[in-house]
């Protein structure tokens, strides 16, 4: 069978993905302004004017700044919580659907309850929560951030966990896994060789999504006044220009630009996982 | 009377995920570093301070608080929002804000069906030709861009460049129905065409497949046009996992409401959840998210039910 042709957009999406990354490992190295430097005399510059090709702020904040360290910050809050989250969750899951009975029961209803909540208002509340703060104790920028992830981990969690659950309950009643059972096997040895690399790509496209997910609900909670504040990521930029929308909408469009292309590129990609799984499974 | 155990033990799951969901919370509140009661009136009296601790029972510990609260959910008494010198009950803001984020879903529901399902059949029907093609690259491209995003662009382009329509608030049905179907427009239409997207994709799946039908065939022998065959014998069996979703979409739209909410100033319910976080107040969040998580519980399992019921063989399926 031919491989198929990758498309157009799959190299879009990578080149998108990798100009993304390449912003958010090497942005400080860049000939850039500082991003939360104010330049004065130039307020709500538009793009390409002044040397500033993206345009400033109306606080005078170089935008091409802004958008490269934003990258960082909404980079490493998407990987880092998807990645934490989703390795907790899946470990969980697989854990689940291979040994069955009272655990698989356990952690079935434990991801229906936290999905039960839809997860904008489950980060929402976990927020307003962790994020303990008056006005004689303010919280620093990084406990902020911190926040922030420890809460869209544990949104993330039972989104992956259940996809590696259903996927680790196909393949751990198939007839290997019994064969390497009655073989002696340990069943850490049967989850680590036989169960995870059946199950990663299914996870692999569902954590792509993921991605997807925690930067709009970074967005989402920035608009809602407590995400990143002081313009530090995306949404954050986002929320501090929504004001401005009369005279400096580039500052609006610049970040939703940054946010949905990047959604977009990672969207694509988990599609583009789970498709050639598809094809994978109709061959087998 | 298996339907009936069916029933029965769908909604003791529903009760328990509920009741498991907001006992969660209450932990969470627990856990907060310093003192609740504080948080609820940071410059209240220590006499205030203690009189809330009692009427709230959050001097009676994790379960103490939790039963109380559910005690006085279960008698109509949703709690307070703790204001400066005063409050106002939590079910006073909710008999506000339901009815309008119901018809912001109601019109998201509408606008996005009345996009997908012509959209998705004439897809369907030119499935991988150019029209197809595009159509389907630019639903991806919507379906991945977030709601407040569309938003902002469109009050940008709609209300800052054009002047067309006022860029925020809300005006009642019965008050101005013009005023208020101006004023909705961008809301409804900032979340209804990433969901317009999506359902489209699922229609256009199912259409396509109904189309390969032995019985569609059979129709187009006997001399049926093409419209018929399409609306008459195609769309009705595709329309099943259309439906479905659209039903499971009705919790996950409380969601996505909150920030399009606060974007367009619409005191529905997500803006006075918004509001009840901005201002700390635990009382109306705890009860607010429980209500929220109910009604997206309920919706998700009646919504299982019916299709058992309406398709058969869904239950077969799941035997």
């Amino acid at each position: 069978m031919r491989k198929p042709k990758k498309k157009i957009g799959f190299y879009l999406a990578s080149a998108w993905i990798g100009i993304i990354l390449f912003m958010a490992i090497f942005g400080p190295l860049l000939p850039l302004p500082k991003w939360d430097a104010s330049n004065y005399d130039l307020l709500g510059a538009h793009p390409f004017t002044g040397g500033h090709i993206f345009g400033t702020t109306m606080d005078g904040y170089d935008e091409l700044a802004g958008i490269v360290h934003g990258a960082r910050i909404s980079v490493m809050v998407g990987l880092v919580t998807v990645l934490v989250g989703g390795t907790i969750g899946s470990a969980i899951g697989i854990c689940a659907a291979y040994f069955r009975g009272k655990l698989d029961a356990v952690v079935n209803l434990f991801f229906n309850v936290v999905l039960s909540i839809p997860n904008l208002v489950l980060s929402l509340a976990l927020i307003s929560v962790l994020a303990y703060s008056d006005s004689s104790h303010p919280a620093s920028n990084a406990r902020r951030i911190l926040v922030l992830m420890i809460s869209l981990s544990i949104v993330v969690m039972p989104i992956l966990g259940r996809i590696a659950r259903g996927a680790a309950l196909q393949w751990s009643s198939r007839e290997f896994i019994l064969a390497s059972k009655s073989m002696g096997t340990k069943s850490f040895d049967i989850i680590r060789r036989h169960i995870l690399p059946n199950v990663a790509p299914a996870i692999l496209a569902i954590a792509f999504l993921a991605v997807g997910v925690v930067i709009i609900a970074e967005g989402s909670l920035a608009i809602l006044g407590i995400g990143v504040p002081g313009g530090a990521s995306w949404g954050s930029m986002l929320a501090n220009g929504r004001g401005n929308l009369q005279f400096s909408p580039h500052e609006v469009y610049m970040p939703i630009i940054f946010i949905a292309g990047t959604v977009i590129s990672t969207n694509y990609f988990g599609d583009y996982v789970r498709n050639s799984l598809d094809r994978r499974e109709a061959k087998i | 009377m298996d339907t009936l155990r069916g029933i029965a033990r769908r909604l003791g799951i529903v009760v328990f995920v509920v009741l498991a969901a907001s006992f969660m919370l209450s932990l969470l509140i627990h856990l907060l570093p310093g003192d609740p009661a504080q948080i609820l009136v940071p410059n209240g009296t220590s006499e205030l301070i203690k009189q809330i601790r009692h009427e709230t029972g959050l001097d009676r510990g994790v379960f103490g608080f939790y039963f109380k609260w559910l005690g006085d959910m279960l008698h109509g008494n949703f709690g307070k929002f703790y204001l400066n010198g005063g409050y106002q009950t939590v079910a006073s803001h909710i008999q506000k804000g339901l009815p309008v984020t119901a018809l912001l879903i109601l019109y998201t529901q509408i606008v996005a069906l009345g996009i997908a399902v012509p959209l998705g059949v004439a897809c369907a029907y030119r499935e991988g030709k150019r029209f197809d093609r595009i159509a389907s690259t630019i639903l991806f491209v919507f379906s991945s861009i977030p709601g407040f995003a569309l938003g902002l662009i469109l009050s940008i382009i709609l209300a800052v460049r054009l002047g067309w329509l006022d860029p925020i608030g809300y005006v009642g049905f019965f008050q101005d129905p013009v005023k208020h179907f101006k004023l909705m427009i961008m809301p409804v239409l900032s979340l209804s065409l990433g969901i317009a997207a999506n359902y489209t994709r699922l229609l256009r799946a199912d259409v396509i497949a109904t189309l390969k039908e032995d019985y569609v065939t059979m129709a187009a022998s006997k001399g049926l046009s093409n419209r018929r065959i399409l609306w008459r014998h195609v769309f009705r069996p595709s329309s099943t996992t259309l439906l479905t979703s659209a039903a499971l979409n009705m919790g996950a739209l409380i969601g996505g409401t909150i920030v399009v909410e606060t974007i367009f100033n619409i005191p529905g319910l997500g803006f006075q959840l918004a509001y009840a976080i901005g201002s700390r107040q635990i009382i109306a969040i705890q009860t607010l998210v429980a209500l929220i998580a109910f009604a997206y519980v309920m919706f998700n399992s009646i919504t299982d039910l019916i299709t058992n019921i309406v398709d058969p063989r869904t239950r077969e399926r799941r035997a």
